[in-house]
């Protein structure tokens, strides 16, 4: 416990003190992409706890983005207000979603979330008087920090760094308390943990509600930053980058999930930059067949994460650990013979 | 709107086809091996651009299919052993998002292929569009539907009267019993890849001189696919084809008479439904993590 509350202190010196090592508003701009991010997926690790995927978190995202942008424009209330007027909506519609979806077996769960993102992101696009189609949204009002306007990279880094911090701390507590006791034991199994006296249906539902909610401070934030929304960041392809990203970090593993979008994002920014130079001619998503192939080694060589894995590798390649041996907490012990 | 009618149901028909052969794909790799396999749709997309590039270097329509056909059943063997096989036995979970990356990694290779424009193949059999029914229907469609009643024949066929096919659905029944005899599920599981594959690529290769075929076109081919086989329960063909159908159908009556950019919402609507009424589905995924 007292290391991991080091770790804290190490990381809130680190975000105090990166302003002053970077300048460019580039840097700045890749850093409030990490932090929102890095909110998105540990919601997405909160639900992996429970042993749920989604691929809908990018609907939740956006519906957050959306449900804030549109009050404070067109109402024209504070930003301060409709942010957690949209997280407690969006946190709304992942429960009358969940009431439903979270009785499947995990992959039809899976499925369900799939159904859900595309279903809203085709409303987002046809709903034209709302929305604005697919041209979005603009002129979306700041920030404003006693009477100044947030409209730069630089003075947007505080309040999402803050915020970052903030959710990795209760997604810590979360984790490391009761709640997340009962997650492990609905992890490893629902039967299990039901015998042990666990609610198992509340606890997947609030956990389900509460990786909603996480997405949708993101999205509110994202929308007030960049201040022009439009549905296309909020794809299914969107739903898989932070499942990426919560892969990268292992599943299950809160400090993954803040390593696993700032590796992710500064993967993304490289492949950019660099990619058009061998094929020039292409534009478009061809980053995605060097996410399609990361995604696939990350679930084969290290299906709970880089971190926990690149631990067990040293452990085996060290030879002094039994733990190694001990079986993946993913894994059936259903094993196949030679053929 | 009710001389609409008849158009839409044939054209939702045709599509249907397509959904069929794709849907009967999932069905084939999800009773054998319990994997969602959502890089079925890029199958055809692979199919339908490598035979319209083969097309391009002169080589006959017939034989430019068989090749792409081919050329995509050796790429999902190659799939199946390269990026499921190390990971057999895992959790359910861990094998659905590597299908995920294996559909990411393929559309966006073809992407650095094949750019972002579409490409065409000629129809099979060039010709006026016929009359039926008071609804117009290209020569085209005549293919799709007749392509997919004899590939569903041939299955049929491949299943009850072979051993192999036996053998698949033995594996498929229980997959411990069947090692007990001989039958070896890994082998089982590069099969039903393989054999899914080549019906995702014939798919491709039909539909493209109707609507044309673009890298990512995988994506909702293989949604709509899935759609279809989770109508159908999952496991069982017949159902799935009748759930491919049903799906084309409702997605032709949605584009006519609702709006196009509605089609895809209202299919996976029904999805949602399908998944929260159909018990038997999640029964199966029970029996299954117990086995």
């Amino acid at each position: 416990m007292t290391r991991e509350r080091v770790a804290l202190g190490l990381l809130a010196l680190v975000i105090v003190a990166l302003p002053f090592a970077v300048s460019t508003a580039y840097a700045f701009n890749v850093l409030n992409i990490i932090g929102l991010y890095a909110i998105v997926t540990l919601g997405l690790i909160l639900l992996g706890c429970s042993g749920q995927i989604s691929l809908g978190q990018a609907a939740f995202y956006g519906l957050g983005a959306y449900a804030s942008a549109l009050l404070s424009r067109d109402l024209g209330w504070t930003p301060w207000i409709t942010i957690p007027l949209a997280i407690v909506a969006v946190g709304g519609v992942a429960y009358v979603v969940g009431l439903p979806t979270l009785r499947l077996a995990e992959h039809f769960f899976v499925l369900a979330t799939v159904g859900f993102g595309i279903i809203v992101n085709v409303l987002m696009v046809q709903l034209l008087p709302v929305t604005g189609g697919g041209n979005g949204l603009r002129d979306i009002p700041p920030l404003q920090i006693a009477g100044v306007r947030l409209v730069t990279d630089r003075q947007f880094y505080y309040p999402i760094w803050a915020l970052t911090f903030g959710t990795l701390i209760l997604a810590r507590n979360i984790t490391s308390h009761r709640t997340g006791r009962a997650l492990r034991a609905i992890l490893s199994s629902e039967v299990g943990a039901a015998a042990l006296g666990i609610d198992v249906p509340r606890y997947k539902m609030e956990v389900f509600v509460l990786s909603a909610a996480y997405a949708a401070l993101a999205g509110a934030l994202y929308a007030h930053y960049i201040r022009f929304i439009s549905p296309s960041p909020f794809s299914l392809l969107a739903s898989l980058f932070f499942l990426i990203m919560a892969a990268v970090g292992g599943l299950t593993n809160i400090w993954g999930g803040l390593f696993g979008a700032a590796l992710v994002t500064v993967l993304d920014q490289v492949i950019r930059a660099e990619v058009p130079r061998v094929f020039p001619r292409v534009g478009g998503e061809y980053q995605t067949a060097i996410y399609g192939v990361l995604l696939v080694l990350i679930m084969i060589f290290f299906p709970r994460g880089i971190v926990r894995g690149a631990l067990d590798l040293r452990r085996a390649l060290s030879g002094r650990s039994p733990a190694t041996q001990a079986p993946r907490a993913d894994a059936e012990p259903a094993e196949e013979g030679r053929a | 709107m009710l001389d609409l009618l008849p158009q839409l149901i044939l054209s939702g028909v045709t599509i249907g086809s397509i959904y069929a052969l794709v849907a009967l794909g999932f069905v084939l790799i999800y009773s054998v091996t319990g994997i969602l396999n959502f890089a079925q749709g890029e199958f055809s997309m692979l199919s339908a651009l490598l035979c319209a590039t083969l097309l391009s270097w002169h080589l006959p329509l017939g034989l430019a299919a068989l090749c792409a056909v081919a050329a995509v059943c050796a790429i999902g063997a190659l799939t199946e052993r390269l990026a499921i096989q190390p990971a057999f036995g895992g959790h359910p979970l861990t094998l659905i998002i590597i299908t995920f990356g294996v559909s990411m990694a393929f559309r966006g290779i073809a992407l650095m292929l094949w750019g972002a424009d579409p490409y065409t193949i000629p129809e099979f059999t060039p010709g006026p569009a016929l009359v039926v029914l008071g609804g117009v229907l290209v020569r085209q469609a005549m293919w799709a539907v007749g392509l997919t009643v004899a590939v569903v024949a041939a299955l049929f066929v491949f299943f009850v009267r072979t051993v192999p096919g036996a053998a698949v659905r033995a594996c498929a029944d229980n997959a411990f019993a069947s090692r007990l005899v001989g039958i070896s599920p890994r082998r089982m599981s590069l099969l039903a890849f393989t054999l899914s594959a080549g019906l995702a690529a014939v798919a491709g290769i039909v539909i493209t001189p109707i609507t044309g075929a673009t890298y990512d076109m995988g994506l909702s081919l293989g949604l709509k696919g899935f759609v279809a086989a989770v109508i159908g329960g999952l496991t069982s063909a017949p159902a799935a084809v009748v759930g491919a159908y049903l799906v084309g159908i409702i997605e032709a009556l949605t584009t006519g008479y609702l709006s196009p950019g509605y089609g895809t919402a209202i299919t996976f609507l029904v999805l949602l439904i399908v998944l929260f009424l159909q018990r038997e589905g999640l029964l199966h995924g029970a029996q299954r993590r117990q086995a």
